[in-house]
């Protein structure tokens, strides 16, 4: 399969936090969830890969190609949302879409206004007069309008509610019917990716803790809810992480078939993101 | 990079309302024979343009800038091309009123000396740009007005230096020669100071992260 992105042991050191050794790949025609909680190296990663942050080491490579040598070829192709930038306040959507037509090559008018019709926005009112959701949205039209290859889009769902984020994702998973396209989708709002995405890839402290399909993670992951008296009897090499709560012990396994079967436990609950975050995170080894 | 043009002249749309009123005043007291403020205006554009840059800061532009095909660089030219653009437009606007307060003030038109005037302020605000702009870009707006602040101090205390201290009839009087070619001087060394200026400026955004 072809991928859209690549990367191979992505360092970053910083005075306090570092990026070691991240490795993962997009393949064309999907969506990669990109999870993990604020401070985890979500954004930093995102900067890495489009260049804004420098002085790294591994391989980045986009559409096949390595991402600094390429950087002008594989942005042309790339729509963007970051999660700390704004458009300019006193700008208004009309003026978003004279000023993109001066940077993209592709840059489509028609599109750019028929997502402004879409999403309802105003296109001759200031920015600074628009809602945060609206605002996101926006973003989102300016990153789709020049016919991307692949978005790369850092918590682009935060501040809308959720109609409007069952719009976003609609229009997410059109943009992917054609096979050419994918979405690198940084958030914190797991529930939005368990339908969409295909991949999901989690990160923490600077480090990828798992990178698969959603599929096989929500098939094969789980989780057990057992007694104290039970969770002793689990070998330390057949769990990830436990919880202990008031009444019971969640314990977090890899595989729940092969679990089943060594301990003949049937109540394996169905992973949820959110559920596989905190107990990667907070749970004990 | 014509869009980043685009985006900083209407960011600053709303400031030539403030250069209109400028040129009107300027204008008035021309006619009525008092005080020439022609330098305020082509160097109230480059302060104009400097603004553009906190706008940028705040809105944390730059970053989102780089994620457009040659954003660095597009984006540092755009901001040097711009500036010039309205240093001259503004320039030629003041020439013009100039030449007519002139005309009707006293019916007759030195186009020699307005012209060299003319050239020394475009000379002396693109000099402001010249050093201020590497200087945001490497420390941004806020830290640069210090910077600025004190490159200026020191100019004035080691001029002073200079002229109390030493005499300079000797170097002027042995440049003398240069003085029919002065205004073709000024036009060299504005594009070879403000070239040299973009790329350090270019430089610098190259390798900076943000």
């Amino acid at each position: 399969m072809e991928n859209s992105l690549e990367i191979k042991k992505l360092s970053k050191k910083y005075d306090n936090f570092a990026l070691e050794n991240i490795s993962f790949n997009l393949p064309k025609g999907m969506i990669m969830g990109f999870i993990g909680e604020n401070g985890a190296g979500k954004t930093t990663t995102i900067k890495t890969i489009l260049n804004i942050v420098q002085d790294y080491t591994g391989e980045i490579k986009i559409f096949g190609l390595d991402n600094r040598q390429n950087d002008k070829k594989i942005k042309e192709d790339i729509g963007v949302v970051l999660d700390d930038m704004f458009f300019p306040e006193i700008l208004t959507p009309l003026d978003i879409d004279k000023i993109m037509r001066g940077i993209y090559k592709n840059w489509d008018s028609s599109l750019f206004k028929n997502y402004l019709n879409e999403f309802k926005l105003p296109s001759k009112k200031i920015i600074k007069t628009l809602s945060k959701g609206m605002h996101k949205k926006l973003e989102i039209a300016t990153a789709l309008a020049h016919h991307p290859k692949l978005l790369i889009l850092d918590e682009p769902t935060s501040g809308l509610d959720p109609v409007a984020r069952a719009e976003v994702i609609e229009i997410f998973q059109r943009f992917i019917e054609n096979a050419d396209c994918s979405i690198l989708f940084s958030t914190h709002i797991t529930t939005d990716l368990e339908h969409v995405a295909d991949y999901i890839t989690f990160i923490d402290e600077g480090k990828i803790l798992l990178s698969k399909t959603t599929e096989e993670l929500l098939e094969q992951y789980g989780i057990v809810k057992c007694n104290k008296d039970d969770f002793q009897k689990i070998d330390a090499k057949d769990y990830l992480k436990y919880k202990k709560t008031k009444y019971a012990y969640e314990v977090l396994v890899e595989n729940k078939k092969e679990f089943t079967k060594k301990y003949n436990i049937k109540v394996i609950d169905k992973l949820t993101l959110d559920e596989l975050m905190v107990l990667m995170i907070k749970g004990e080894e | 990079m014509l869009g980043f043009i685009k985006k900083d002249l209407a960011m600053i749309k709303s400031n030539f309302k403030l250069l209109g009123i400028l040129i009107i005043i300027y204008t008035i007291m021309g006619f009525l024979g008092k005080m020439d403020i022609s330098f305020i205006l082509p160097f109230m554009s480059v302060m104009i343009m400097i603004s553009s840059f906190s706008y940028d800061n705040y809105n944390n532009w730059d970053a989102y800038a780089i994620t457009f095909p040659d954003g660095r660089k597009n984006g540092v030219k755009s901001k040097y091309i711009t500036t010039i653009l309205m240093v001259l437009v503004v320039s030629l606007i003041t020439l013009i009123l100039s030449f007519l307060i002139s005309y009707v003030t006293t019916k007759s038109i030195n186009y020699g000396e307005t012209l060299v005037t003319m050239l020394g302020t475009i000379f002396g605000t693109l000099l402001v740009l010249t050093i201020m702009y590497p200087i945001i870009y490497k420390l941004g707006v806020e830290k640069a007005r210090m910077a600025i602040f004190l490159i200026v101090f020191g100019i004035v205390i080691i001029g002073g230096f200079l002229v109390q201290y030493i005499d300079l009839s000797v170097i002027t009087k042995s440049l003398a020669f240069l003085e029919n070619y002065l205004g073709l001087i000024l036009i060299i060394i504005t594009i070879l100071m403000v070239y040299i200026s973009y790329k350090i400026a270019l430089h610098i955004v190259m390798k900076k992260e943000y």
